[in-house]
């Protein structure tokens, strides 16, 4: 399997998308069977050479075949064999074609499942993911091919290795995660530009895609949150989220894509909102490609480094060729996109969830703003005003209580619309319980949004709690069944209202652990062996420094032993600074790493980073006492299970 | 000898995409004749169904009172006799 059968498969993948949008207008208008199958195949012909074009350049990664550029740059012969696979996805023609890759998968997946099912409507969303195959397919054949020869005369001995950031078993897996959420938009964005045109705008489509909607979001989730888990466990600053622009980019579709959750459940109940669900699936999906713009273009670096390369200009002509094109087309469907029904109440569970999609989109725009700020002041006035993390949460802080406290109010609300006696009766336990909480705190002299936020989080759990205890006993009413039999019995035949409420409680407890940054300590000092330094209610005392070679590295690593106030040793902790390309003759090739290491509870991380050593042996070491940062990930996994409760098959329609 | 190969194989994989593309046009011309109509109002008929259990769920946890519920279940239980009807005249 030689590179140059590769490009070629991307060539003729490129040949059989065009045929297959050409062929399936042409059905369109005339109706021919064996012209739609012709469309059908030329899509999955060039799904198939897509996966041939993946796999022959995973197998010269795997090879090191160093002739190909790609290989080169990211690879060497010590990469372990696991991150030669993650190197596929770690450089930009690599990760473009991975994209197409993923693409290529879902596209088949489509067409397999939906050929009769969604007879009509099939013909345009073939055309529609064949269109953003296309893009793809002329970025990694013109403008960054992934298969692109050495520029070199002489044989290179050896690659230049993968990033030992990179190097991380969690960032192997956290690019495709992310990427599965971002591709698997295409499928919803594709069914409804096909309702749009066919003028079936009725609440099939919106059926039809919940389940692709679902596992976007769940990817986008994890990938999130495996971002911010390798961050936290490698970059060694001791967070989890900077509002660095490529976390934003995958956080901007999420905050719509969430939206859009909430907003099709009134599509398909009342059959309101149809126009506003259109632009969001529209600005979702353009929020995806934008995201990939913005990671990839290399924009946020410099803008001057945007127009050098014609990736940027192209991302960005695609981002509104997409938002021209949806627009327009919503334009001319508007009649059709008018609802029958109106909201009769904004106490109600229409009424919130109109709000939260309000919310969730003004704070998907303060994000975007504070990310693009940068470049439009650069563009604009010469010079980049950066906006930092403060000025982001400032803004999204109150806006996220605010989300938090809605996640609450949902369950308590009925549809259509809530009486007053039923508000009252509703919100009383809740807030009374959330209220004596908020005034303890408050008289403990705790911050305003230390005191909000545990407040409302408080609230919601005995909101969702109400909800499932209502539910079960209105099952031991009926069928006198057990507590936690009427309570399986209700989730299971009720998977995405009361997944959606498992996937709330995670988000409650991800909310507690962001609360907990309220209380972080932080200190540097340098010791030397056999001395401590105390930080907060602990002792860190270094034991010893020892030395290792390693296979691609060189490690210095401190034993530092962790004691508690009375001196009890909770744990030793091993932080160790690092040298990758150790033997480079090349210093400004040779790369150090700090390898941190934590000591983690339910209550607190203690973090500790092993920044330097001095010629006099001095370890200099960064502790950071971080409270409730566990919630984060368990809520991360919560958050998974009742996503995957919701996710669950029942009956097809 | 390496090169040799690949041409083969690109050459082998552009033969055989290319047949199964073009291979329906040798079939005879037809004209689509599944009713989606039909598919389309019996997947109706299940969201309707869907819909109504929902609603007596919601009753049932107290979350609507009984005049509302009773108006609202009527008006989806209407809503499934007219697609009913529609699928026997079918």
């Amino acid at each position: 399997m030689t590179p140059l059968a590769g490009s070629v498969a991307l060539n003729l993948a490129l040949g059989f998308s065009i045929i297959s949008i050409v062929s399936l207008s042409i059905y369109t208008s005339n109706n021919d069977e064996r012209i739609n199958l012709l469309g059908h195949r030329s899509a999955l012909a060039s799904s198939f050479l897509v996966f041939l074009s993946t796999f022959i350049l995973s197998y010269q990664l795997m090879i090191s075949n160093f002739d190909i550029d790609y290989v080169a740059r990211y690879t060497s012969f010590e990469t372990p064999t696991m991150y030669k696979i993650s190197a596929l996805w770690a450089g930009q023609s690599g990760s473009l074609l991975f994209w197409l890759f993923i693409l290529s998968i879902f596209s088949v997946i489509v067409i397999l499942q939906n050929q009769t099912k969604h007879h009509k409507l099939m013909p345009w969303i073939v055309i529609s993911i064949s269109v953003v195959q296309i893009f793809f397919l002329v970025l990694t054949n013109f403008i960054t091919n992934p298969f692109k020869p050495t520029d070199t005369d002489f044989v290179i001995q050896n690659g230049n290795g993968l990033n030992p950031l990179l190097q991380n078993l969690t960032m192997a897996i956290h690019p495709p995660t992310l990427y599965l959420g971002y591709v698997g938009l295409t499928v919803p964005f594709a069914f409804a530009f096909s309702a749009l045109v066919n003028k079936d705008l009725g609440s099939l489509w919106i059926k039809s895609i919940r389940r692709w909607t679902l596992i976007s979001w769940l990817f986008l989730s994890i990938g999130i949150i495996l971002g911010g888990w390798w961050a936290y466990q490698e970059l060694g600053w001791g967070g989890y989220w900077a509002w660095d622009p490529v976390e934003n980019a995958s956080f901007m579709p999420w905050l719509t894509l969430t939206a859009f959750l909430h907003s099709i459940i009134i599509q398909e109940k009342s059959g309101m909102l149809r126009f506003w669900n259109m632009i969001l699936i529209f600005i979702t999906f353009t929020l995806t490609i934008f995201g990939t713009f913005l990671t990839r273009s290399g924009v946020m670096s410099s803008v001057h480094s945007f127009t050098e390369s014609s990736l940027g200009p192209v991302f960005l002509s695609f981002v509104f060729f997409l938002l021209i094109v949806s627009f327009a087309l919503i334009y001319i469907r508007k009649d059709h996109l008018k609802s029958a029904k109106k909201i009769e109440s904004f106490a109600s569970r229409e009424g919130g969830f109109l709000l939260n999609n309000v919310i969730f989109v003004v704070l998907c725009f303060a994000v975007f703003w504070g990310t693009i700020f940068p470049v439009v002041s650069e563009a604009v006035r010469g010079t980049k005003i950066t906006v930092g993390a403060p000025f982001f949460n400032q803004i999204n802080t109150p806006i996220g209580l605010i989300l938090l406290g809605l996640t609450g109010v949902g369950p308590l609300l009925a549809w259509r619309k809530t009486s007053n006696e039923k508000i009252k009766n509703n919100f009383f336990l809740p807030t009374l319980i959330s209220g004596i909480l908020f005034f303890i705190l408050m008289a403990l002299g705790y911050d305003a949004y230390v005191v909000i936020s545990f407040s409302l989080c408080l609230f919601v759990i005995i909101a969702i709690y109400m909800e499932f205890y209502k539910g079960a006993k209105s099952r031991i009413v009926r069928f006198n069944e057990s507590f936690f039999v009427a309570l399986y019995k209700i989730i299971s035949k009720n998977r995405s209202r009361y997944g959606g409420y498992i996937v709330h409680v995670g988000i409650v407890l991800m909310f507690v652990g962001f609360t907990g940054n309220a209380f972080d300590i932080e200190k540097e000092f340098g010791l030397k062996k056999g001395s401590s330094e105390f930080v907060g209610d602990y002792e860190f005392l270094l034991t010893d420094i020892t030395e290792e070679e390693r296979p691609n590295h060189y490690a210095w690593i401190s034993h530092i032993r962790l004691l508690d106030s009375q001196g009890n040793i909770v744990e030793d902790l091993y932080p160790e600074k690092r040298v990758y390309f150790h033997e480079n003759p090349d210093i400004n090739k040779r790369q150090p790493h700090s390898e941190i290491d934590i000591h983690s509870t339910m209550n607190l991380d203690i973090y500790s980073i092993f920044s330097a050593i001095d010629a006099n042996g001095t370890a200099f070491l960064k502790i950071m006492i971080n409270p409730l940062v566990k919630w984060v990930w368990i809520g991360g996994y919560v958050l998974v299970l009742g996503t995957m409760i919701a996710l669950w098959p029942r009956k097809e329609l | 000898m390496a090169s040799i190969l690949g041409y083969s194989f690109i050459f082998f994989f552009t033969i055989i995409s290319v047949f199964y593309v073009i291979q329906p046009l040798f079939l005879e011309k037809v004209k689509y004749s599944v009713d989606e109509t039909n598919l389309s109002l019996k997947r109706e008929k299940t969201i309707l169904y869907r819909s109504i259990k929902e609603l007596e769920m919601e009753f049932d946890i107290g979350n609507i009172d009984k005049v509302e519920f009773e108006k609202r279940r009527n008006l989806l239980k209407n809503e499934v006799s007219i697609i009913l009807k529609k699928l026997k005249k079918k």
